[in-house]
């Protein structure tokens, strides 16, 4: 078998290569320096809280990016039904089973309302859902005013932070009972054999028939709704929730699917790669957090991963695009050469900032 | 040669109109079974509305059409694959991520249902893809799990052909440039699948600028000209200097 050979067939895998590697390096990085803290299985229960939280949008997200789109009202999303169905159940005794499903209606008529500003109005998705995360952030502050909302019924703790002894916590069974779904539908239903055919190409798929505006709608409402899902978890997690919650959730979780090799150009699709993604800054932000790294570089640690994937995928296209037969024969032309010095100089000059950060942090110490 | 029978698709009077301009005039055309038509033209000479007509993108602001002896009328492209008229375009229209047989089966997959949960059935759709590939068209493809992008030119032409050929009541298809990006090896595959396809008895239309391809290739040729038919002759019985007189024009004068 000529190396050629064992290239493609390593082909379909390289997307897992790439997080992969990250998170190898980072438990090797971890395992070195601080193993006993690290390792320990109530931190590792704690990452997998984390990663549990943004698993089903993830997976909605691949969708979404699949086909050439993107939402950013995510974040908003899962506030507006979490203040919602909270008030439903505190203020009006809705039961707490009949809640979580009203949240995830309410998500996917949120993005069903995302996918008709975008498929209707022809507003571009970028735009569309940025401004509906405005509007849905309006609306939260609206109903919730400052209030934070406390105190639930069992079930929706139990979705946020509960656990089945000696096994693992329900939202990480949850979140990845919503990866299976969402591998099924990839790979197994006409909706994501058309999400990955709009993304590729959407003429052809016009052509062939395809319903590609219902289509789009579709991801959007599964956007929509696992982030109903997202609410409600974040809401039990926390056993409180207020209009200003998951402030952050739509770029975390777009970086956790671009890192995971899911295409932003579309058409390229990973599932799993969305996993690892999410596992990847999972990993990576506790690792932050137990090197008692102050917590805003988290931010910044983020970007570097977002980048350096990103720069990797790139990559590997461009060695497709030339024709070249072997793996290393993409690095050597120019334009790759120049941006690989680019990001070299990008991350050694973040590498000694982190450097910094850790030797001047102190002792974390109450600011207020 | 087959002009005593009677032919599968006759276009009489054909005139399209787009507001003000005459886009076709008058045309007559007919395909017969078994036979590659060669359609040749300048840029603007109405080939691509007259094929766009006859696979029912388009509707004729006047004149008939006859599919096998019977009045054939379209009101859109599914009807015309309905009827057993499909047409395979220059750019393919092929999803480059998906591979060959998720291509070949685009918007109309094969399922199979697990207690009422319908789901996609990839594995007949593999095999019944490899099939077509492999009786209709004699491709093999090394890898059926590979994206499409990763095929040659010429695989990639088949594949988009399989999905027309798959439609058991295929009659007539029309080739919209298939060689017009292809390097003169994969030229030669696809002018082969061409004949192939006639050989099974296919009315087979061919647009092409390539006036090599054609000759090689095609039974009779039909040449447009600013709206109109320049004239339609025997391959075999002209050559390309006479083609190119009709095409610009220049029979008068010579």
């Amino acid at each position: 078998m000529s190396m050629h050979e064992i290239k493609e067939r390593l082909d379909p895998y390289l997307a897992y290569v790439g997080p992969m590697v990250m998170i190898l390096a980072i438990l090797i990085f971890m395992g070195i320096v601080e193993p006993v803290r690290y390792f320990r299985l109530s931190n590792l229960n704690i990452i997998l809280l984390d990663a549990a939280l943004y698993l089903p949008m993830a997976m909605a997200m691949t969708f979404v990016i699949t086909q050439r789109g993107i939402d950013l009202s995510i974040g908003s999303v899962a506030a507006l039904t979490a203040i919602v169905t909270a008030f439903l159940i505190k203020s009006y005794g809705i039961p707490a089973p009949a809640a979580v499903v009203i949240a995830l209606l309410m998500g996917a008529l949120l993005g069903f309302i995302n996918g008709m500003v975008i498929t209707r109005f022809r507003v571009p998705d970028l735009i569309g859902t940025l401004a509906m995360d405005l509007v849905y952030r309006g609306f939260a502050l609206v109903l919730a005013k400052g209030l934070v909302l406390a105190r639930f019924p069992d079930l929706i703790t139990d979705i946020g932070r509960g656990q089945i002894p000696g096994f693992l916590p329900i939202p990480v069974l949850i979140g990845i009972a919503t990866i299976v779904i969402g591998y099924f539908l990839l790979t197994r239903t006409h909706f994501g054999r058309y999400t990955v055919a709009i993304g590729s190409n959407p003429e052809a798929a016009e052509m062939t028939g395809i319903a590609v505006d219902r289509h789009k709608v579709y991801a959007y409402m599964l956007m929509g709704a696992m982030a109903g899902l997202a609410g409600i978890m974040l809401t039990g997690k926390l056993n409180a929730i207020q209009a200003t919650s998951a402030p952050y959730f739509n770029l975390h979780v777009i970086a956790a699917v671009v890192v995971g090799g899911t295409s932003l150009f579309g058409g390229r699709a990973s599932i799993l790669g969305s996993l690892a993604g999410v596992l990847l800054l999972a990993l990576m932000i506790n690792a932050l957090v137990t090197l008692r790294i102050e917590f805003f570089w988290q931010s910044v640690a983020s970007g570097v991963v977002i980048i350096l994937s990103v720069a990797f995928y790139t990559w590997l296209q461009k060695k497709d695009r030339d024709g070249s037969k072997r793996l290393l024969d993409g690095l050597r032309s120019p334009d790759n050469l120049k941006l690989f010095k680019l990001v070299g100089t990008i991350s050694a000059a973040l590498v000694i900032m982190l450097a910094l950060g850790f030797s001047l942090a102190g002792t974390p110490a109450a600011s207020g | 040669m087959a002009n005593d029978q009677t032919p599968l698709v006759k276009m009489r009077g054909i005139s399209k109109r787009f507001g003000g301009v005459h886009a076709l005039e008058g045309v007559d055309l007919d395909a017969y079974s078994g036979e590659v038509l060669a359609i040749v033209g300048d840029n603007g000479a109405g080939k691509s509305t007259l094929i766009k007509i006859l696979t029912g993108v388009y509707q004729p602001t006047t004149g008939t059409m006859e599919l096998g002896g019977k009045p054939l009328i379209m009101n859109s492209h599914a009807d015309a694959i309905e009827q057993g008229i499909d047409a395979v375009y220059q750019t393919l229209a092929i999803a480059d991520h998906l591979d060959p047989a998720a291509n070949m089966f685009l918007g109309s997959e094969l399922t199979k249902s697990f207690y009422g949960i319908r789901y996609l059935d990839n594995q007949r759709m593999r095999t019944e893809a490899e099939r077509v590939l492999r009786e209709r068209l004699g491709v093999h493809l090394r890898s059926m799990d590979v994206p499409t992008e990763s095929l040659s030119g010429g695989q990639r032409q088949a594949v988009a052909i399989a999905r027309a050929v798959y439609h058991e009541g295929l009659r007539l298809l029309v080739m919209d440039e298939p060689t017009a990006a292809l390097g003169p090896q994969e030229t030669a595959r696809t002018l082969k699948l061409i004949e192939t396809l006639r050989d099974q008895g296919l009315a087979v239309i061919l647009i092409s600028h390539s006036l090599d391809d054609v000759f090689a290739v095609s039974d009779r040729i039909h040449v447009m000209r600013r709206g109109r038919c320049g004239g339609v002759v025997r391959t075999s019985e002209s050559n390309s200097t006479e083609v190119l007189g009709l095409i610009v024009g220049a029979e008068d004068a010579a």
